[in-house]
């Protein structure tokens, strides 16, 4: 099949337009570099690849140096019929330079280009009509104006670039404009030409930033957004929860109904619904992260709490840049762990990818909010705002973000040595406001949750299975006491009790290895079955009769702010730093100091 | 006109680059003149950001934040 290579700068709506054209579901944001994999879609009988953003073709940072050689790669191939140019039109003379550089490459490599003047119905908005056949003319490459998001000019786009990439003599460009500096030239003197009066475009930015980026405004606002954001988490995501734990308890009450009682109704309400069941509750709680996560990347926000952040964090020998993996590490370690190579600085790359599996992600999600359920009274004290166990999620979460903060120190001071001269500094291009487009939001907020539900769901399902059988049986053995998991839990007993926890919080930590929320459903096993408890949703009352002192809880919880327990988050550091002994050294000692202060923990409250 | 570095020029002024003082990494300075930080350029210097954080400047139709390290490279005089 043959290929069109769709290639653009950043917040220029390039991932929106793929999405127009192939109608596959895509990652859409408006924070630089969002775009850190190569996205493929099928455009009529074309292949459309999505490059990743970038700002040059002389690479800085480790995204935009695979976006380079992908795209030099993918234009010295026969099956490439066509280059996309995705520009903001907008911003003519920032975008035209690199587009000049793309189209000299496209040249160069005898490969037709047609430039897409992304977000034209902004310039409609401002009264401004774009020559586009004279500067097609200009540019030596056809030229559309069109608008992603609005739709606008997008069906002649289409038929334009069908006919282009399915001519069988390359619509090659026709101009050779010359060297870097020539390009430059040219692109001041083209958007002087075609383009918008730069106060114009930016009369708005510019008065919000004034606010957004002033040294009281700008903190205060920050901290009431990051305040907000995991606030809402909490409180928003309740009632949803409460469905979703309704739901199940209904269906499980149901489907019991009909098999009355023994080993499988006993399986069904202990493993199933029991184990499986409780995990799922959370699913709410994580669409809710993302939803605002992404509210925040696709209204521009995200771009300025980077830079309100780069002097706190190279403080801790980190970027401003360091921010955004940080934040989506809230989500997920694992595309936050990618999403740093948007970080120029190797050194501060590094650091950043070490201390992100800090960040208290979806999967701390469901044992935050269980053992906050055993410890802490459900009360609102000063409404929503004042919702103790949305204040104390803050603190945990606040916490991974210290103890993160303090490693990168250590490690920036002791391990890691500096050279200032080959460190690449921050600069960092600050997008337009936009009022984000709820298309992508909605999408991104259901394949968080699928996605998240997939990768967790096989392996909750197994162990959750797997303890259920070693518990069960033997069946008459006189109870899960005597079970065979009651014998492996003893063994490993010592191991846990310094943390103030008996045997079934053993067995569910050593299965958290796998990935951390298989702790709740471990539990929720494990205590099911203990308890011959069919309710479900009494998980926490039942560790609250259960008689879990306030140490051995609280320990628990500093054990998984710190401990890094997840597969997949392990083997994306080991791909990406290329390193074994990164990979195995942060599981160890990250562990350990879990291991420490749960002890501290569990001893001195 | 005096010459000032770009981190020391005064807020909300429009200045024009005179010269990228030698010192950073190649890869920067190239980026620096893309951005269009080539001698003989205006730009509108917006101020540092929260906790005397990184210069924000507007260099023709975008906004731009340089970190202290690279403003202190870019001399720039003060327009009439």
């Amino acid at each position: 099949m043959k290929k069109i290579v769709l290639v653009g700068k950043p917040n220029s709506g390039k991932s929106l337009l793929f999405n127009q054209l192939t109608g596959l579901r895509q990652k859409v944001a408006n924070y630089p570099g969002v775009t850190v994999e190569l996205k493929t879609g099928r455009f009529k009988q074309f292949e459309l690849v999505d490059y990743p953003g970038a700002y040059s073709l002389s690479s800085l940072s480790r995204d935009e140096e695979i976006a380079v050689s992908k795209l030099n790669a993918a234009l010295q191939q026969d099956d490439t019929a066509l280059v996309i140019c995705n520009l903001d039109a907008t911003r003519l003379e920032s975008s035209l330079t690199f587009g000049l550089q793309v189209q000299a490459l496209a040249r160069r490599h005898q490969k037709a280009l047609v430039f897409a003047l992304n977000m034209a119905d902004e310039l409609q908005r401002f009264g401004h009509q774009l020559d586009t056949a004279a500067l097609s003319a200009a540019l030596g490459s056809p030229v559309y104006a069109i608008s992603a998001k609005t739709l606008l000019g997008i069906h002649e786009f289409r038929q334009g670039v069908l006919a282009l990439a399915a001519q069988a003599e390359p619509a090659v460009p026709t101009i050779d404009h010359g060297d870097e500096q020539a390009l430059r030239a040219l692109s001041r003197s083209l958007s002087r030409q075609y383009g918008l009066s730069a106060s114009l475009v930016l009369k708005n930015q510019n008065r919000i930033d004034a606010f957004m980026l002033n040294n009281v405004t700008g903190g205060l606002a920050f901290l009431v957004v990051m305040f907000l954001l995991f606030q809402s988490i909490f409180t928003l995501a309740a009632p949803l929860m409460d469905a979703v734990e309704a739901g199940i308890g209904a269906l499980a009450h149901w489907v019991t109904s009909f098999i009355g009682e023994g080993a499988t109704s006993d399986f069904l309400n202990d493993a199933i619904f029991g184990g499986v069941g409780s995990f799922l509750v959370f699913v709410p709680q994580i669409m809710m992260l993302t939803l605002i996560i992404g509210l925040l990347e696709d209204s521009g926000y995200l771009a300025r709490a980077a830079l309100i952040c780069h002097r706190p964090l190279s403080y801790f020998g980190l970027s401003g840049r360091s921010f955004i993996p940080y934040l989506s590490g809230h989500a997920c370690a694992i595309p936050a762990i990618m999403a740093a190579r948007t970080i120029e600085s190797p050194r501060k790359r590094l650091i950043t990818m070490m201390t992100i599996p800090l960040m208290a992600c979806s999967a701390r999600l469901p044992v935050y909010a269980l053992l906050m359920s055993v410890l802490i009274p459900e009360r609102a004290y000063l409404g929503v705002l004042g919702h103790l166990q949305g204040v104390a999620f803050f603190v945990l979460y606040l916490m991974g973000i210290v103890v993160a903060l303090l490693v990168s120190l250590m490690v920036s001071r002791f391990v890691l040595s500096r050279d200032e001269k080959s460190d690449i500094p921050f600069i960092l291009e600050l997008p337009n406001y936009r009022l984000p487009h709820w298309k992508p939001l909605i999408v991104r907020v259901m394949s968080a949750a699928k996605s998240f539900v997939y990768r967790s769901g096989p392996v909750i399902f197994a162990v959750t299975v797997l303890i259920w059988l070693f518990g069960y049986f033997p069946h008459d053995a006189g109870g899960l006491e005597h079970s065979y998991l009651g014998q492996i839990g003893h063994f490993i007993e010592p191991v846990f009790a310094p943390l103030g926890l008996d045997w079934r919080y053993g067995v569910a930590i050593l299965m958290s290895f796998l990935a951390r929320e298989v702790f709740v459903g471990a539990l929720g096993t494990l205590f099911g079955i203990d308890g011959a408890d069919e309710n479900i949703a009494g998980l926490a009352a039942n560790i609250q009769a259960d008689g879990l002192t306030l140490g051995a809880g609280v320990g628990l919880l500093l054990f998984y702010v710190v401990a890094l327990q997840c597969v997949a988050t392990v083997a994306t550091i080991r791909a990406e730093t290329g390193s074994n002994r990164i990979a195995a050294g942060l599981v160890v000692g990250y562990g350990l100091l879990a291991y420490g202060l749960g002890c501290l923990a569990a001893n001195l409250l | 006109m005096t010459v000032q570095t770009l981190w020391d020029a005064p807020k909300k002024a429009t200045v024009c680059v005179t010269e990228l003082l030698s010192g950073l990494n190649p890869l920067v300075v190239n980026r620096l003149h893309e951005m269009g930080l080539e001698p003989g350029q205006a730009l509108l210097n917006l101020g540092r950001g929260p906790f005397n954080g990184p210069l924000v400047v507007q260099i023709h139709d975008c906004v731009y934040s340089l970190e202290q390290q690279v403003a202190r490279h870019i001399l720039v005089r003060s327009q009439a």
